[in-house]
């Protein structure tokens, strides 16, 4: 019965690293930006959350729709004024300038928070579900529902919507987009925006699930490296199958080999990718 | 005519530079007289600020309260204290620079140790070779003893002191409980810790049914704990840090695991633990070396365990650690020794460490001849109604064990 439960548990895992990667993944892709500040942006969500639920006793589903909003504003205006400075620099460049900035406000952050760990717990807790023995906790599956939600409407916006497919253009062939009247500038801030945005609504759901603290922000960075590079850069749906490889993965690696070389495993992995399929599983130059 | 007053000008001149300087001489020399420096060697950035900067406020404090009482008194004079600090920047080497820089440019009488064992023992080489007193204030390995110095003291006791004592509660009052998993963060304090209590298990007669390390950075216990749950153990130990635990006893709870014991060190040590963790901190055991749960009456500056509590609190507006309070305690032991020694000779006061045999608000007090501390019991503790209530040692016992976590 555990290996179900092992199954489940990688299942929800994985959407979960989903959630955290798509805004990274978008913003690798469309503007060519490793966003070192998207960690921090997670982290500045759950605070977000945390403080609502704090102060005003507001449900985290609830600040998702403030969140939302306030992170899309917040990155438009940082590649608005920022980043588009430096947007056609080598990548190192614009790498230097998210660390800095990264570095900025995770700094703020441990000065007006500290960097003491924080927990959002619901009154009353949601507890969880149990079906043939294999349980699962409910705030992890209504994450898991928000990721691929979250996945789907990305998915909708950039397929469906005139702006959606000015960022695909700009992503395709930029010089050939502006020939065909697209503002890049805008466009660029538009994809950050969104980038931070879905990092926002990632952080909120995060609080639920776990510790609050400027310090976790580099792990969050770290496993959306990761999963960027396993389902490939610039696909929506190859953040959710990066995803839940790399849960499937630890997951099973945890189970054969201990929990100690779960991470080892997943980095192992992520080596053998970059040689051999440096795509990854669904990288493709566009987002159909 | 002009020039005789000229000469006179000068010479009034000159003789007033001359009183400035030697009044500014002696001013300064009754500075450097009346003030017994401390070098306290601390990563107040980098990974182990968070420690650090807890450190600091215990040192401050103790300065603070030593300094409102007068100062150190040493041949009817009174001495202030002065804490001179420096960043490591979490980097062990420079640890080791910083020390020699405070011994030999900042004149410091004295020396606190760097944060952890590691870094504690590589800065005590340079402290032993100018034969400096030196107080540690976060080191356990035995191995940061094992050098035969003579000027080295630390505040904690051996590892095996916080897990042998807890073993030995529960084999007695749950006499059901057989079978043991530990899990343990791989990382130098709560790895030991972790062994530790492997071996005080078996040597109590335990099953130890699982044991497992996992990485510092892990983002999920889910498939851990499933491994966990299907071996059903009765007695489910822990270690690591605060983010950690709360995430390994939040998924406790998804997966509905429960069992008759659940110890976690170190996180219910801290007071931002037990209110994250909320209802379900309820009745987990843990271990510390102190806890401002427990009582004592000292001889030191802070007189007894709760007015150290109270100054703490009053000061910072949060309950004080083991880490913070270990850190006063270190600077009210110096504080003892100098008075006892009645000399700010550095060889007098650390005879006094040596010989020291008294109660503090930290408990009672002796050093072994490796300069370990070992008059310590360190308290067991479990968080009953979102308290931590002292299970033992029994003189300060403030309850029984409770079985059942769920």
């Amino acid at each position: 019965m555990w290996v179900a439960q092992v199954l489940v548990n990688a299942l929800v895992l994985g959407c979960l690293y989903a959630c955290i990667s798509i805004g990274f993944s978008l913003v690798w892709g469309v503007l060519n930006v490793i966003n070192l500040i998207h960690g921090s942006f997670i982290v500045l969500g759950s605070y977000l959350a945390f403080g609502l639920y704090q102060s005003m006793s507001i449900s985290p589903w609830y600040a998702l729709i403030v969140a939302a909003p306030l992170f899309f504003v917040f990155g438009y205006l940082l590649q608005l004024l920022l980043l588009n400075r430096v947007i056609n620099a080598p990548v190192l460049v614009t790498l230097t300038l998210t660390f800095g900035l990264d570095l900025i406000l995770n700094n703020a952050m441990i000065y007006f928070f500290k960097a003491d760990y924080r927990k959002l717990t619901l009154n009353p807790p949601m507890g969880s579900l149990s079906l043939f023995g294999v349980v699962v906790p409910v705030d992890r599956l209504i994450a898991t529902v928000a990721a691929l939600a979250l996945t789907g409407l990305l998915y909708l916006l950039l397929r469906r919507l005139r702006v959606g497919r000015a960022i695909v253009a700009v992503r395709l062939d930029r010089d050939a987009a502006v020939l065909m009247g697209v503002n890049v500038k805008s466009i660029h801030a538009i994809a950050f925006g969104l980038g931070a945005a879905l990092a926002g609504c990632a952080g909120v759901l995060m609080a639920l699930i776990y510790p609050i603290s400027p310090l976790t922000s580099s792990t969050f960075l770290g496993k959306a490296f990761v999963v960027c590079v396993l389902g490939g850069l610039g696909s929506v749906s190859g953040a959710l199958a990066g995803g839940l490889l790399l849960a499937l993965v630890e997951g099973v690696g945890t189970t054969f080999l201990g929990p100690e070389y779960a991470t080892t495993l997943s980095f192992i992995l992520l080596i053998i990718f970059l040689i051999v399929r440096p795509q990854g599983l669904l990288g493709r130059k566009g987002f159909e | 005519m002009f020039g005789w007053k000229w000469v006179r000008c000068s010479a009034f001149l000159g003789s007033a530079a001359l009183a400035i300087a030697a009044l500014s001489a002696s001013a300064s020399g009754a500075r450097a007289e009346d003030v017994i420096r401390f070098g306290a060697p601390l990563p107040l950035t980098g990974p182990l600020a968070p420690e650090g900067i807890k450190q600091k406020q215990g040192y401050d404090l103790w300065a603070e309260q030593a300094n409102k009482a007068g100062g150190i008194s040493v041949g009817g004079k009174k001495y202030k204290v002065e804490i001179v600090y420096s960043d490591y920047q979490s980097n062990t080497p420079r640890a080791v620079q910083t020390t020699e820089q405070m011994i030999t440019q900042d004149n410091v009488n004295f020396m606190f140790g760097a944060f952890g064992s590691g870094a504690a023992k590589a800065a005590s080489t340079i402290s032993e070779k100018y034969k400096v007193p030196t107080i540690a204030a976060a080191a356990s390995s035995s191995q940061v003893y094992d050098q035969g110095y003579k000027y080295f003291f630390g505040t904690f006791t051996p590892n095996d002191t916080l897990t042998t004592p807890l073993t030995k509660i529960i084999k007695d009052k749950a006499p059901d409980v057989k079978k043991v998993a530990i899990l343990a963060r791989n990382d130098l304090f709560p790895l030991a810790i972790a062994q530790e209590e492997e071996k005080s298990a078996k040597a109590n007669g335990f099953d130890v049914v699982y044991f497992e390390k996992y990485a510092i950075g892990t983002l999920d216990f889910s498939a851990v704990l499933s491994q966990m749950k299907s071996l059903s153990p009765q007695w489910i130990f822990v270690t690591g840090y605060v983010n950690d635990l709360l995430l390994v006893r939040k998924q406790m709870v998804d997966q509905q695991m429960k069992a008759p014991v659940v110890t976690m060190i170190a996180g219910p040590a801290y007071q931002d633990f037990i209110d994250s963790a909320g209802k379900s901190a309820e009745n987990l055991t843990s271990a510390s070396w102190w806890h401002p749960a427990e009582e004592y009456q000292g001889k030191d500056v802070f007189g007894s365990t709760s007015n150290f509590v109270k100054l703490f609190r009053a000061k910072y507006h949060s309950e004080p650690d083991y880490g913070q309070a270990s850190a006063s305690v270190s600077g009210a032991l110096f504080q003892l020794a100098i008075e006892k020694a009645n000399s700010l000779d550095r060889d007098k006061v650390r005879d006094a460490l040596a010989n020291m045999n008294t109660v503090t608000f930290w408990g009672p007090v002796r050093f072994g001849a490796n300069g370990q501390i070992n008059s310590l019991e360190p308290p067991v503790f479990q968080i009953q109604n979102a308290k931590a209530v002292v299970l033992f040692p029994d003189a300060i016992k403030q309850g029984d064990l409770k079985l059942g976590v769920e």
